[in-house]
């Protein structure tokens, strides 16, 4: 892999989910488009709990 | 500061419904009607004589009517008083004395401290210039990122070492995970505080160039006033589809001294963000006009929603606080990295970490 996509590849999917959450409970009406904006914008908070536990067990 | 009293911000509507005491709203059928509006304004007037009637705010959420009334139309907000009405009696529910010599709730002090410090448009701008800054802070972050993480697995924090690399460890990955939203919440945010003055410029060019025709007229007197409810049943007849939210009475700050400036939205999910005001012959309550809002408003509106975080249920409320958490830490853990620097260039201290690895 190469050190750019090692770097920024999990940072763009982040930021990207991201950007899809917030606009998918703005222009959805509701019901699906919301639970998926609430997926989506949990992105980063999951990725923050996988990774912590992984170092505490590593 | 902006974050940690942003926090409670998430759940404004919470905690004031929470923390409220008003009285609960009589219990009626749902398709009760709704009372007089200028029933309700008379009660206001005959209440308040001193006062002007400045707005009526017709909610679309609770039955719920509010007439907003100043000393005089240019005073400032702080000094306005209001008048909560059940929407379908027209019972006076409660008076709401102005922020100026009323206690503060929670709610108004986190407000204050979040938008403008308590000091209205300077406070509001300076928190404008601190928010640029903090963007500023976010994008050296991002270019800082790739050199500090070097050859780390992505999300690695180091819990081995010196509290300092658990610490940077920590920072990077907060930070670079939350990123997208920072920056939104933090672009919203620098555009929110400029509110004030883009209104004023719409104020005096786009609604002055609308009223010019009526110059070197004499503004209508209170009592040549048309009803407020007929403007109401008017513009809700000129645009259906649309809800009519507020019936701004003429001579404001906002709008024109002939006019009701007739506030309306729409009703799905985006265009219940987006205003649409029109204009009323405040003498004969004929629509003058609906008018088209101009770029720079419409990006304040859709920005709204996307920094306050109120518009995906009570969940998206959650992620919003936890969120701010995160960033609350990447702030604290920067400014831990920084206090706790060692006086030596930055070439030196990338060295240091790869000679660590």
């Amino acid at each position: 892999m190469s050190p750019f996509r090692r770097i920024w590849l999990w940072p763009l999917l982040l930021a990207g989910w991201t950007i899809f959450g917030l606009i998918a409970a703005l222009l959805g009406e509701g019901g699906v488009w919301w639970i998926l904006s609430w997926l989506a914008l949990s992105s980063p908070l999951a990725t923050i709990a996988i990774c912590l536990a992984r170092s505490r067990r590593d | 500061m902006l974050c940690v009293t942003g926090l409670p911000l998430v759940f404004h509507d919470e905690i004031g419904d929470w923390l409220d005491d008003d009285p609960p709203y009589a219990a009626l059928p749902a398709e009760t009607p709704m009372a007089n509006l200028d029933r309700m304004v008379d009660t206001a007037r005959q209440r308040h004589p001193d006062q002007s009637i400045w707005y009526v705010y017709v909610d679309d959420d609770e039955p719920r009517v509010v007439v907003g009334m100043l000393p005089s139309l240019d005073a400032d907000r702080a000094l306005a008083r209001y008048l909560k009405f059940d929407a379908r009696t027209g019972e006076v529910l409660k008076e709401i004395e102005p922020q100026a010599t009323r206690p503060l709730t929670f709610n108004d002090v986190m407000l204050r401290l979040h938008r403008d410090l308590f000091t209205d448009l300077p406070g509001g701008l300076f928190l404008g210039a601190m928010g640029l800054l903090f963007l500023v802070a976010t994008i050296s972050g991002i270019v800082l990122y790739a050199p500090f993480v070097g050859r780390q697995r992505f999300g690695d924090v180091r819990r081995t070492r010196s509290p300092r690399i658990k610490w940077l460890d920590l920072h990077n990955l907060l930070g670079v995970t939350t990123l997208a939203w920072v920056l939104v919440v933090g672009v919203t945010g620098v555009v929110n505080e400029l509110a004030q003055p883009l209104f004023l410029i719409w104020q005096r060019t786009d609604v002055q160039a609308l009223v010019r025709p009526y110059s070197g007229l004499v503004p209508p007197r209170r009592d040549e006033l048309s009803p407020v409810q007929q403007a109401y049943d008017t513009v809700k007849r000129t645009l259906p589809g649309m809800t009519v939210t507020s019936v701004v009475f003429p001579g404001g700050r906002l709008g024109s001294a002939h006019h009701y400036l007739v506030w309306t939205k729409g009703s799905q999910a985006l265009t219940s963000r987006l205003f649409s005001p029109v204009l009323l012959d405040a003498r004969t309550g004929k629509v003058t006009m609906v008018v088209d809002m101009p770029w720079y408003l419409r990006a304040l509106e859709v920005s709204r929603p996307l920094h306050f975080g109120d518009y995906g249920g009570m969940p998206l409320k959650i992620i919003w606080a936890l969120l701010d958490l995160a960033t609350i830490m990447v702030l604290g853990s920067g400014l831990y990295l920084w206090l706790s620097r060692r006086r030596s260039p930055i070439e030196a201290r990338l060295a240091e970490l790869q000679a660590a690895e």
